[in-house]
């Protein structure tokens, strides 16, 4: 039975503490790839420390994402955390052989955002905000940090028709839902929809992503 | 009927985006149960998905860092889907008690993050005097030390007044941390006030400060024992030796390990 008998161990950060440039970056090192997945097999057994590292590799795109989708800064601090508290608490759920660890990450990040856009209340105050301009093109491109994953991603979503990256990025990063997609866009359902499936896979062999 | 099927299939990756919208959603997945080509091919398009998301990283609020840190301890962890074997259920048959107060419904993680981030204000909140400064840091250690107690658990009680009062628990420590949200303000010049009530009679915990947007900051009660009921009362301004109203809220501090 795992218990956290020294304090040491166990105390949670509740003095604003500095993240630390060095640390982070060799905790970016340390945990690349697979060590993910260890991590959240530790976190899953109570691992504060584990915790504390998946939190810093994550906490970046988990809020990237959903203030993508949600735009307003505090409704997606509000999200995020909640996001990042639930990895904290369902990380048993997690199952290394079904996909990666950031997949699984940020499919609950994703969800909880969209969640939050077509809850009722919340499309109303968001279509106040931000139906004014769908996604633009550029709206890859002008998020700074992780350069090398944006670069790819950007470089990939090059390779697909314009129709196909459009509906991709409306859907995903706009949280619209495929006949949503189809009206911003004047096309029809059934185009959409094959458009953003093939669009998937076609960024999926160029990003070489091996599941 | 295959051609159905073949219909269904195109859905892959509107539902690895979260483009479906609920009914198809519904249905898909219920497809996605049967159809193992399906399962694979929304396999490696939300591994896809998920490039897309690391893309889109940004800075994340500092803050945040310390409110999510500081409420995982107090966050009960799901067991593992299916494989808890009976036997590990009875083991934690002690602490059922526990449980019931500590698995965190949706409700819960948000009122658990507010109790995080109002300690975590109290620790960053500007104060005048140096008095103030160490009072209020003692203060916050103390409250700290509570919510970082190893045995620390939540429980939440509706008010009999509307609203709801948060306490974080540690036996070990001895103390609670008392918080309330949407309470209403109570009449004039009169205020809550906190006691710990034992079977010798209550004792005053303080009163609790005037609320911010609807919540109340931290109150410690220390020297609180295992069958102590925590209790509220309105009482006039500056409080009073003994409650001389009915208590809003009785909180049973329950006996465990």
């Amino acid at each position: 039975m795992v218990r956290f008998e020294s304090p040491g161990v166990n105390t949670p950060s509740t003095t604003p503490r500095q993240p630390g440039p060095a640390r982070a970056e060799q905790t970016r090192a340390e945990h690349s790839g697979r060590d993910l997945e260890s991590l959240l097999i530790r976190v899953a057994r109570g691992d504060h420390a584990a915790f504390e590292a998946v939190y810093d590799r994550l906490t970046g795109p988990v809020y990237g994402l959903v203030r993508k989708v949600l735009r307003d800064p505090a409704q997606s601090e509000e999200i995020a955390q909640e996001v990042l508290l639930e990895v904290w608490r369902t990380a048993s759920r997690f199952d290394a052989a079904r996909g990666s660890a950031a997949a699984w990450v940020m499919t609950i990040a994703h969800r909880r955002a969209v969640d939050r856009v077509r809850s009722e209340t919340s499309s109303a105050r968001r279509e106040l905000k931000v139906l004014p301009g769908p996604v633009s093109g550029d709206d890859v491109a002008e998020l700074v940090e992780t350069a090398l994953d944006r670069q790819r991603v950007r470089r990939c979503l090059g390779t697909l028709t314009p129709l196909q990256a459009e509906s991709i990025k409306l859907a995903y990063y706009g949280g619209y839902t495929y006949p949503q997609v189809a009206e911003l866009l004047g096309v029809a359902l059934g185009t959409v929809k094959t458009r953003i499936r093939d669009g998937l896979i076609r960024m999926r062999d160029c990003m070489e992503v091996t599941w | 009927m295959s051609a159905q099927r073949h219909e269904m299939h195109l859905l892959t990756g509107s539902y690895a985006l979260d483009a479906l919208p609920d009914a198809e959603r519904a249905a898909f997945r219920k497809h996605l149960a049967q159809c193992a080509p399906c399962a694979d091919e929304v396999r490696g398009l939300r591994e896809t998905a998920a490039r897309l998301a690391m893309a889109t990283a940004i800075e994340s609020p500092t803050e945040m860092r310390a409110r999510v840190l500081a409420a995982a301890p107090l966050t009960r962890q799901l067991p593992p889907p299916g494989r808890v074997p009976l036997a590990l259920a009875g083991q934690r048959g002690g602490r059922a008690a526990r449980s019931r107060l500590s698995r965190p419904s949706q409700a819960g993680i948000a009122a658990i993050l507010a109790l995080a981030a109002a300690v975590v204000f109290l620790l960053i909140t500007q104060v005048t005097t140096r008095q103030e400064l160490r009072q209020s840091q003692s203060a916050s250690q103390a409250i700290a030390a509570v919510l970082a107690a190893p045995d620390a658990r939540i429980e939440m009680m509706p008010a009999t007044v509307g609203g709801s009062v948060t306490a974080v628990l540690s036996v070990r420590e001895h103390e609670a941390v008392v918080t309330t949200a949407g309470l209403p303000a109570p009449a004039g010049s009169r205020s809550y006030q906190l006691w710990v009530m034992s079977p010798t009679g209550a004792r005053s915990a303080g009163l609790l400060p005037a609320s911010h947007a609807g919540s109340t900051s931290p109150v410690l009660a220390v020297a609180v024992e295992p069958g102590d009921r925590l209790g509220i009362t309105v009482e006039p301004a500056g409080g009073t030796a003994q409650p001389t109203t009915t208590p809003v809220v009785v909180m049973p501090v329950p006996v465990v390990e």
